[in-house]
């Protein structure tokens, strides 16, 4: 219960920094999802099931809180959870370069995912434009930004 | 597969095609009666401005020796652009004298209506669509001071974007940049007529499709808006033309535009409703 409140504050606050101060944070035109990583964290920690449950529930306040496409990113949250968990049972997840495999698969698979439902919903972006400037830069940065985050916490990790 | 595995499967296939049938309802549906999501914004706003302030605080205070330098490069060019201007203005005052001159000697009446634009308010940008494949904007005014859907959203650089949403005392703007975003605009210099669109991505790209392939397009010509039957007031400035080329069918130029608005980089817009006089 408690870690849940915790998790949910952590979600609401991440998501004010992606709305407000994370375009100062732009490079080559993309910046970090951050609700993305604390999601794919999550599902690192509690597993496949419950990364999936918390993705949809953070999607859905992205959805909310943007108003645009109602589903959209608690579909494509909620597949990265799943995808995060799945990983952690198959991986041991100590070393900084399963950390980095494992958020670049899922930021890219999670972008893929989201160009398919944009598709779906009627949005067309060029797929050269959509994998070139968004899906590859965008998980590139993700990537960086876990292992941040990862190296934070566990600065001997990249020894591991 | 045991029965009850079984009977979650289909509760998650419903589940997940429940969630599609709502996003294909929910296509950029444009509102301005309260909503949950509004609500939200409302209630969200004062928060959005304060780290945004923080956020604008921080970067000042990051780029302020840089900045110090760039500065007295900037006065110097500015300096030299404005003895320049001046010399424009001077020679444009003669061509408007003549042009009245002329108008008076042909007793001129214009038959075609022509558009033109008043100020609504000045709104702060208190946030952003939270991904990379969306280019809107939260402003911190809304129907109570005056801002309604569709209005133009401008800078002084150039036009911004439309207002699509609208709450008590926040709004939404598509930019655009936006890949659902169409404007219709013309090159200033022919007057050749086309439809700028947002190419999507926070790279802030933009590109004109259908120029008819009988006018002369290069690099550098402006790109303004169209005005008649669209949102927007005629003549904003939008971007200059990069590149060009023929679009598949042959029939067409399709030009990449420059924006003249730096997307990444908005503080306040204007909000300006399109009037004609």
């Amino acid at each position: 219960m408690k870690q849940g409140l915790w998790l949910l504050i952590t979600i609401l606050a991440v998501l004010t920094l992606q709305v407000t101060v994370l375009d100062y944070f732009r490079v080559a035109g993309v910046k970090p999802d951050l609700v993305l990583l604390v999601v794919i964290f999550n599902s690192f920690r509690q597993g496949s099931k419950n990364g999936a449950l918390w993705g949809f529930a953070a999607g859905l306040l992205v959805d909310i809180s943007t108003g645009g496409y109602f589903g959209l990113n608690a579909l494509v949250l909620a597949a990265s959870g799943y995808l995060g968990g799945e990983a952690k049972t198959g991986l041991y997840l100590n070393s900084g370069i399963r950390v980095t495999v494992v958020t670049l698969a899922v930021s890219m698979a999670a972008g893929v995912f989201q160009y398919l439902l944009l598709a779906f919903s009627g949005v067309f972006v060029s797929p050269w434009l959509a994998l070139v400037g968004i899906i590859i830069p965008g998980a590139i940065y993700n990537t960086l930004v876990a292992l941040l985050i990862k190296l934070f916490y566990h600065p001997k990790m990249l020894f591991d | 597969m045991s029965k009850k595995a079984g009977g979650r499967v289909v509760l998650l296939v419903l589940a997940v095609i429940i969630v599609l049938l709502m996003l294909k309802g929910t296509v950029l549906r444009e509102v301005s009666s309260p909503s949950i999501e509004g609500a939200l914004r409302d209630a969200c706003a004062p928060i959005h401005k304060i780290f945004i302030a923080v956020g604008n605080w921080g970067k000042g205070a990051l780029t302020f020796p840089l900045s110090l330098l760039a500065s007295s490069r900037h006065v110097r060019e500015l300096t030299e652009e404005v003895s320049e201007l001046q010399g424009e203005v001077r020679k444009l005052e003669e061509f408007r004298l003549e042009n009245e001159r002329l108008k008076k000697m042909l007793d001129y009446q214009s038959s075609v209506v022509s558009y033109t634009y008043s100020p609504v308010t000045v709104a702060a940008v208190i946030s952003r669509d939270p991904g990379n494949w969306f280019d809107t904007i939260n402003l911190g005014k809304g129907s109570r001071q005056g801002i309604r859907t569709n209005m133009a959203v401008v800078v002084p650089e150039g036009l911004v974007g439309r207002v699509i949403k609208v709450s008590k005392n926040t709004a939404q703007a598509l930019l655009i940049t936006d890949p659902r975003s169409a404007v219709s605009g013309l090159v200033q210099q022919t007057r050749s007529p086309g439809l700028v669109e947002g190419t999507g991505g926070g790279a802030g790209g933009l590109r004109m499709i259908n120029i008819p392939y009988d006018t002369v397009i290069h690099p550098d010509q402006v790109i303004v808006t169209a005005g008649a039957g669209s949102f927007f007031p005629k003549g904003l400035p939008i971007g200059k033309i990069k590149s060009s080329g023929s679009d598949p069918s042959g029939l067409f130029y399709t030009a990449v535009i420059q924006p003249f608005v730096d997307f990444n980089r908005l503080e306040e817009v204007y909000v300006v409703q399109k009037t004609s006089s």
